[in-house]
């Protein structure tokens, strides 16, 4: 079954309005029994009252004919009898003697001609042939006559029962109408509920403006104001894929140009050595876009940011491996790439990620870095982090450009390497997956740039 | 007929420059807006190809910098973003005619003659004076029905004459049409492509103007 707030709060109301219901009915039961039974004592009494001041005679007629006490019920039939045990009254009066002036011949049957209860004006219960009866003695002092009366009790309880029904019969009818209005609160008060999800249901998929909804209740709001808040942050993020794909779109029509234009040329040309020189450069066009391509592949796999297995990582050996694999690259420039180890530092990392990481650090220096110049990768210790910066002697990045350094596509004016715009993005990317810090300096001899990354270290000593 | 590019891009750059040199072109090629600065302060260009997303000065700076000193030379603007804004925003700048990248080579060079034929009031390709028939698209010149081979330079001066009419050429300019930034100039060269064509086209075509240079008078 499903869960439903409705069906929830019925129940919680149905089930609250009958417990105290219940309770109310039991109370009523047995103010009403209370009541019963002191109207039964007064009634005793009385008739006990009567009977001691009974004409001798009387008494003797009484005792043979029976009497009921009570009398018919003015309905009838309200009274229903549940027991055929006899409604009679029996009574027992002796004088002052002790002799007895008239009773009920039953007594002797129920073992009871000598009066059992021994209490005078007062009612008692008591078991005679199995049954329970009320007895009252009156003792009457001017005649010096003790009147005894019994009554069997069942018949006092049948009176309490019709009253306790009579109380818990309108209760019974007013159930099924308390039940309907409740679910008609309810459903009055999940009215702005529908109200929002049908405002969610019919838009578009393109429609994130926020929900407007000024009338919502207020334990409504926060609701609207959660999905609100989530609608806005799926609409920047939206905007900033669209204009990531804009702008991946743009960066490869570049090369997708060069590679035209020096087909073209080598189509056109009858000159074989400009013929070979085109297509050198039309696989050159091609490589940068496959260049660009992985980039791009790369930075949307770190914006699914699934989580890479990570290991503890020695930086100066994944920087030893990468400033080998670009030596080639920095020979071509005249370019000398220095590794400065100062400590061995030890951070958690992913091997793949880091590597890239230091690849595009060690080639933006010596593509960017000054002919004939130095780049420095350097693996420091400081007392709470690792580590690892790259620097260059080459003309540096102005300041007010530095913060725009990892925006995607951004690239310095007038550097003339054949740059994606996307390496320090995919730097900054990695360094926040692992949790570390990108800062630019100043780099070698006041000239060039530095980057530094501080990693968490991986085996920091514990604080003391 | 001498063009300046101006292109970041090596590779798009150099594909240009070997295509317009193709279809007779004297390419200068500037891979940033101050040298193309430079360039234009210094010699007479025909036409100018212009990258708008341009190191040092961008390509809209130069454009505005152009038009302001009253320069109207052609441009051809080369772009690779194709939103109308742009597009508008280059145009108002001053700019003559937009190709979007990636685009054709063929339709580059075709709009650049289209470009140089309007800023020179004609709607053809082909240049007549008298008998003679030059036509820029096949490079071909023709006498009656007769064809006269020439070589590319002795075409490049023939075509610089002819499309300044009654304009005395002198040898300077001549020699700028003719020759790139990297080519070594020739001494004599400009007269021994005159005396050329003289020999082949008839000598009185080419007139010296005295102490300035040389005319091919308009025909009246």
């Amino acid at each position: 079954m499903k869960a439903t707030i409705r069906l929830r709060l019925m129940l919680l109301v149905l089930a609250s309005i009958a417990f105290v219901w219940s309770v109310t009915l039991v109370s009523s039961y047995f103010q009403a029994t209370h009541e019963v039974e002191e109207w039964e004592d007064i009634r005793l009494s009385q008739i006990a009252r009567t009977l001691v001041l009974a004409d001798e005679n009387d008494l003797a007629v009484l005792s043979k004919a029976h009497f009921n006490a009570r009398g018919k019920d003015e309905d009838g039939d309200s009274f229903e009898d549940e027991d055929d045990s006899p409604r009679d009254l029996l009574f027992q009066v002796r004088d002052a003697n002790g002799r007895v002036l008239g009773s009920s011949p039953e007594l002797v049957l129920l073992n009871a001609w000598n009066d059992p209860s021994n209490v005078e004006n007062s009612t008692r219960m008591l078991m005679l042939g199995g049954r329970p009866w009320h007895t009252y003695t009156l003792h009457d002092g001017a005649t010096g006559r003790t009147a005894h009366v019994l009554e069997l009790a069942n018949g006092r309880s049948d009176l309490a029962a019709g009253v306790a029904r009579r109380i818990s019969a309108p209760m019974v009818f007013a159930l099924p109408i308390l039940a309907l209005l409740v679910w008609l609160s309810i459903s009055q008060s999940l009215a702005p509920l529908k109200v929002l999800s049908k405002a969610i249901r019919t838009r578009d998929v393109g429609e994130l403006e926020p929900i407007d909804m000024v009338s919502a209740p207020v334990e409504v709001r926060p609701l609207v104001d959660a999905i609100n808040h989530l609608l806005i942050q799926l609409r920047r993020s939206i905007k900033r894929e669209r204009a990531f794909t804009s702008d991946a779109a743009h960066e490869l029509k570049t090369p997708l140009a060069a590679i035209k234009v020096q087909a073209q040329v080598a189509l056109s040309t009858r000159d074989v050595a400009q013929q070979r020189l085109a297509m050198q450069r039309v696989v050159e066009g091609v490589d940068r876009s496959a260049h660009l391509a992985d980039q791009l592949l790369l930075l949307a796999r770190l914006d699914e940011s699934d989580p890479l297995s990570t290991s503890i990582i020695e930086l100066t050996s994944v920087a030893l491996d990468t400033v080998v694999s670009n030596e080639k690259d920095a020979l071509r420039k005249g370019i000398r790439v220095m590794l400065v180890e100062d400590a061995i530092v030890k951070v958690i990392a992913e091997p793949t990620l880091m590597r890239i990481l230091l690849d595009n650090l060690i080639d933006n220096a010596i593509k960017y870095g000054d002919r004939g110049g130095r780049v420095e990768v350097i693996v420091r210790r400081s007392a709470t982090a690792g580590l690892l910066m790259v620097r260059d002697d080459g003309p540096g990045v102005m300041a007010e450009d530095q913060t725009r350094l990892t925006d995607r596509f951004f690239r310095v004016t007038g550097n003339r390497a054949n740059g994606s715009g996307l390496g320090l993005s995919i730097v900054a990317r990695i360094v926040e997956y692992f949790g570390a810090q990108l800062i630019f300096r100043t780099g070698i001899g006041g000239r060039g740039l530095a980057v530094e990354i501080s990693f968490p270290l991986a085996d920091a000593p514990t604080e003391s | 007929m001498r063009v300046l590019l101006v292109e970041d891009d090596d590779l798009i750059g150099s594909g240009v420059e070997a295509g317009l040199h193709q279809a007779g072109f004297t390419v200068d090629w500037a891979q940033d807006g101050r040298k193309a600065n430079l360039a234009l302060t210094t010699t007479t260009y025909e036409l100018i190809v212009l990258d708008l997303g341009l190191p040092k000065m961008g390509g809209r700076e130069l454009l505005k910098w152009l038009r302001d000193r009253e320069k109207d030379t052609p441009v051809l603007v080369l772009t690779a973003s194709d939103t109308v804004a742009d597009r508008v925003g280059g145009l108002e700048a001053g700019a003559d005619d937009y190709l979007c990248k990636p685009f054709d080579l063929a339709e580059l060079i075709a709009r650049c003659r289209a470009l140089l034929r309007r800023a020179q009031g004609r709607s053809v390709e082909v240049i007549r004076h008298g008998s003679l028939t030059v036509d820029r698209e096949t490079q071909s010149v023709m006498r009656d029905d007769e064809r006269i081979p020439l070589t590319a330079r002795e075409l490049t001066v023939l075509i610089q004459l002819l499309t300044h009419q009654g304009i005395p050429q002198s040898r300077s300019r001549l020699e700028e049409s003719l020759y790139g930034w990297q080519e070594e100039i020739e001494s004599n060269a400009v007269e021994v492509h005159i005396s050329n064509l003289r020999k082949k086209l008839g000598t009185n075509l080419i007139r010296t103007v005295r102490g300035i240079g040389y005319v091919v008078e308009k025909t009246s």
